[in-house]
């Protein structure tokens, strides 16, 4: 089924997409969809900035992503600024493709998604991203039980202020990342679809993550074994197929 | 302080509460260790904001809010809305509330249904137990509970559990609440304080 040429795609892609739900469930939870979708889009900016000045992507994706997180967590308003920090990088990356030429192929790299060219170096990236989410999960999902109390308030201590920035950093991280292997659409597909459908189904919080997991991974499959043989591009084929479970999750819980 | 007064376990001295700005005081009041108090008064005298205060979710302009030290402090919010969905069950919110959950049935029951799918005294009643129990697994620390308006949203098929959970608090315990209701307030018995009689003379 995999040619060497797209095993490593192949594997980025898997890990990516379950770095991608884990983040996608704690998104879920903290109520921060737009700020995904801001951060996401300024990664892009990074990226189609830094071909601009032939500059390394990843760290400029990195470093405006984490910058408009930054900003982000300095207000409660958790719906209009972050929509209009999105459609300000929207703005900035149809800029930048409109005035340079090598920016305008970033962008559409950005935009389509370009999976089956991920080489070692993405997924190295993306090895050294899922081990740390291996290594940091107790500690992420400490965060996102305590981000469900308020206005209530435990008599047991907060999460410590470095897990918390630890927290933001991850997320930033697995957004950029996932953004740049799968492309934008893909990865918030990824992201934030099965989580919705995850939140039907789950009894639990525990079975939120594993739901969240299984339709984002079943989602990749199905999509991986779809775009190959009928020769379709294979982020917008992700977004389709995500669309379809989520929307099933939804019905599936309606019935029982 | 008298040579046998009870020290206390929550002084404020002359504060000025607010958010961005002042909006309540200066007030002054000592809360004693092991109290049984529900702060009275009409709405927006600043029963709720004082709670807060107490928790850090509201900031002291001026004056002083003590808390005796090991002290830990738990809050039952006036209002907590739902989203739907929210994939939480009962045992998930006594977890993030750092609780163990008491045995009595109607708590029990509720322990595996989601959150989202509670009524709204079912859902009321769970939180009251959690913010009750919060932190109790370490008996070496004192602890303050502060309830705001417990009794809303409380139907008449959970109102006696609240009461019976409220009246089993420890004696090493402290507990502060708002209310305004007043049947309420008298089967649990606990002390009314007004909070009109706290504020700084002038």
């Amino acid at each position: 089924m995999l040619g060497d040429l797209l095993l490593v795609p192949f594997v980025a892609g898997l890990l990516v997409t379950a770095v991608l739900a884990l983040a996608g469930a704690g998104l879920f939870l903290r109520g921060s969809v737009w700020q995904a979708l801001a951060l996401g889009q300024w990664a892009a900016a990074g990226g189609v900035l830094a071909s601009v000045l032939h500059w390394p992507v990843l760290p400029v994706a990195l470093a405006l992503g984490a910058g408009v997180m930054a900003l982000l967590q300095r207000t409660p308003d958790r719906e209009r600024l972050p929509l209009a920090v999105f459609l300000a990088g929207l703005a900035a990356v149809t800029l930048l493709a409109a005035n340079f030429s090598q920016a305008s192929l970033a962008a559409a790299a950005w935009a389509e998604g370009q999976l089956y060219f991920a080489g070692p170096q993405e997924l190295w990236a993306v090895a050294a991203l899922a081990l740390a989410s291996l290594v940091l999960v107790l500690g992420l999902l400490k965060v996102w039980r305590h981000a469900q109390l308020a206005p209530d308030v435990p008599a047991t201590p907060a999460p410590a202020a470095w897990l918390r920035l630890t927290e933001i950093a991850w997320l930033v991280a697995a957004i950029v990342l996932g953004s740049m292997v799968l492309g934008l659409p893909a990865a918030l597909a990824s992201l934030l679809l099965p989580a919705w459908g995850a939140a039907h189904l789950a009894r639990n919080l525990r079975g939120h993550f594993l739901w969240a997991q299984s339709l984002a991974l079943a989602g990749f499959l199905i999509a991986w074994s779809l775009s190959l043989p009928l020769d379709q591009p294979f982020a917008p084929v992700l977004v389709l197929v995500n669309v379809v479970l989520a929307l099933a999750a939804r019905m599936v819980a309606m019935w029982r | 302080m008298p040579p046998n007064a009870t020290p206390a376990i929550l002084s404020v001295q002359s504060a000025r509460l607010g958010f961005d700005r002042p909006v309540l005081g200066p007030l002054s009041v000592d809360v004693p260790n092991g109290a049984r108090w529900a702060l009275t008064g009409p709405n927006g005298v600043g029963k709720s904001l004082l709670l807060k205060a107490v928790t850090g979710q509201a900031r002291v302009h001026g004056g002083r809010l003590h808390l005796a030290p090991n002290v830990d402090v738990s809050l039952l919010g006036q209002d907590h809305p739902r989203r739907q969905p929210w994939p939480l069950s009962g045992h998930d919110w006594f977890r993030a509330m750092g609780a163990t959950a008491p045995d009595q049935p109607r708590i029990q029951a509720l322990l595996h249904r989601r959150l989202d799918r509670l009524s709204g005294g079912q859902w009321q009643l769970l939180r009251l137990a959690a913010a009750l129990h919060s932190g109790s697994a370490q008996p070496s620390r004192e602890r303050l509970v502060l309830l705001d308006e417990p009794a809303n949203h409380l139907d008449a098929e959970v109102r006696g559990d609240a009461v019976s959970l409220i009246a089993a608090l420890p004696a090493n315990a402290t507990l502060v609440m708002t209310s305004h209701d007043d049947d309420f307030l008298r089967a649990i018995g606990v002390e009314n304080h007004p909070l009109e009689g706290y504020f700084d003379a002038g």
